[in-house]
């Protein structure tokens, strides 16, 4: 069933699904239902979480509980925000729960994580301006992972700021309902996120 | 420092599109004409495109299948849960409650078994009849032979007492036999004869004696003596005991043959009843001493035909008592068959 779903899905491309609907079917005991909304937003969720906590296996634990909850409490759903928000509601609070938890997990130097030709280049980039377009730069995986342990620097609450807005391309309106603040928290937070994150990365390639 | 901190945010509000138009013209304006904000903006927009070029992490392989099966899983265990709790114990009431039926109607069946073995198809009949129709329930009366009369104070009161509160026959008929299944079986079959055996309201059977109490008219107790006649050879002694208006007391008949039964029970009035009982009393205990045997030998005359005359009512006063107190033709009888 699951890869019929999937074949589907590739195969139509970005498909319009009516996620009303398939919440209202999900929530009367449909599992294609429940399959077809897991396909559709288990990539976003893991990466959200995988960028907050930082660890694959655990982004993985925590997504299957984040998706098995929010399908649990569908009876409880109703339906003020969309289904996403909702979702990935369940998904961050499940994350920063963890990470408290794991709070004592000391994390290693970023120097000791990326050569000198990955910090040179990322210097250029963000400090010196002689590259315009990252794509290239971003796809070393060095520099993949001097961001991520640059985000796991930063305060868990400005780390899902940033990550739902600059990785998961959520608005602020959106932003503020899953993690239920107001958005002039909202816009401070992703200010001084942005600015503490720039500054750990800065601080990092020097 | 205060300003940069707000300019920052709105560049930042700018950069991600959240700004109305007047603002974001503001801040476009800004950034065109201030070198430091446009500093600012070209380093968070490099930020930005470094942290929007990270490509996105995709879910484990098998995620779905994953996330499904702990569903199901989840899904199965509230099942067998709510099984234990509501099902389980529903189940077992039901199973306690049909255990119970089944024990009663067991006990109902073997009841029913018991019955048929134990008690006689006659009393179970009237056991049956008398379930069925309480309301045609017959009143044992010689437990209180004059129970419906009133006292004697209260009678003194009444006008015409005779009349509202005629005295019934009460007879004890009581027969000792050497065969006492066949005497059994003959009396049963004068009751069925006479019609009487629904009338009857006891049968205690004991070992060696049967007791039949019956309520009836005076005809029917006149026409079931009559029939009882062919018993007498079969008894070796009968006694008959007339009721009189005071509870418990009876004039007892020795001997009684059933002519003289018949003849005393025949009688039209309580007192007329009383009266013909006594004088048989009398001579039945006199043959019993054979001093009348004796004569009635020499005159070769069965003690059978000897009846005392009737009384001669000559006053009008008696006839009117006599007529009083007619018995209204109620009658309760007991017949105890004994077996030597």
């Amino acid at each position: 069933m699951v890869k019929f779903i999937q074949e589907q899905l590739k195969t139509a491309g970005n498909i319009s699904i009516d996620e009303a609907s398939l919440v209202a079917q999900a929530r009367a005991g449909n599992m294609a239902s429940v399959e077809k909304l897991i396909l559709k937003y288990q990539d976003r969720v893991y990466n959200t979480i995988l960028k907050i906590c930082g660890n694959e296996a655990d982004a993985a634990e925590l997504a299957q509980d984040a998706f098995v909850r929010a399908i649990q409490g569908l009876k409880d759903f109703r339906g003020q925000s969309s289904f996403y928000t909702w979702l990935f509601r369940i998904a961050v609070n499940l994350t920063f729960n963890f990470c408290k938890k794991n709070s004592k997990v000391s994390f290693q130097s970023l120097q000791e994580e990326t050569d000198e030709e990955t910090n040179r280049q990322l210097k250029y980039y963000l400090i010196d301006k002689n590259i315009q377009e990252p794509s290239e730069l971003a796809s070393k995986k060095e520099v993949q992972g001097l961001i991520l342990k640059a985000l796991e620097k930063l305060d868990p609450q400005q780390r899902a700021v940033v990550v739902l807005r600059d990785i998961e391309q959520m608005s602020y309106n959106e932003i503020a309902e899953t993690l239920d603040m107001e958005i002039g928290t909202v816009k401070s937070r992703i200010t001084r996120g942005r600015r503490n994150l720039r500054e750990i990365l800065e601080a990092a390639i020097q | 420092m205060k300003d940069m901190e707000l300019i920052e945010e709105l560049l930042n509000s700018y950069i991600d599109g959240e700004l109305d138009e007047r603002k974001a013209n503001e801040v476009k304006r800004l950034i065109d004409n201030d070198m430091q904000v446009r500093d600012a903006f070209d380093s968070l927009s490099r930020y930005k495109k470094l942290m929007a070029s990270v490509s996105p992490a995709a879910a484990p392989e098998a995620f779905c299948e994953s996330v499904a099966g702990r569903l199901e899983r989840q899904i199965l265990l509230e099942d067998t849960s709510g099984y234990h709790h509501h099902a389980g114990s529903r189940h077992l009431v039901i199973r306690r409650l049909m255990t119970a039926a089944a024990i009663i109607v067991l006990m109902a069946v073997l009841s029913v078994i018991v019955l048929d073995v134990v008690v006689p198809k006659s009393s179970r009949d009237k056991f049956v009849n008398n379930t069925l129709n309480k309301k045609q329930k017959l009143q044992v009366l010689y437990e209180k032979p004059f129970a419906d009369v009133k006292p004697a104070e209260e009678a003194v009161v009444a006008v015409v007492p005779q009349k509202s509160s005629p005295v019934p026959i009460v007879a004890k008929l009581t027969l000792v036999t050497d065969s006492p299944v066949e005497t059994d079986w003959l009396v049963g079959k004068a009751l069925m004869n006479t019609g009487l055996f629904d009338k009857t309201v006891e049968i205690d059977r004991k070992t060696g004696s049967v007791k039949y109490v019956l309520n009836c008219g005076r005809d029917s107790l006149v026409s079931l003596l009559g029939e009882l006649s062919f018993i007498w050879p079969k008894c070796t002694d009968a006694k008959l005991q007339i009721g009189t208006e005071q509870p418990g007391q009876y004039v007892t008949v020795n001997n009684v043959t059933s002519q003289q039964a018949l003849e005393i029970c025949k009688a039209d009035s309580y007192g007329q009843r009383i009266r013909i009982a006594n004088d048989i009393a009398v001579i039945n205990n006199a043959a019993a001493a054979d001093v009348l045997a004796t004569y009635f030998a020499k005159q070769n005359t069965g003690s059978d035909l000897l009846m005392p005359e009737k009384p001669v009512l000559t006053s009008p006063e008696k006839t009117q008592q006599s007529t009083s107190d007619n018995s209204g033709g109620k009658a309760n009888l007991t017949i105890m068959v004994i077996g030597r």
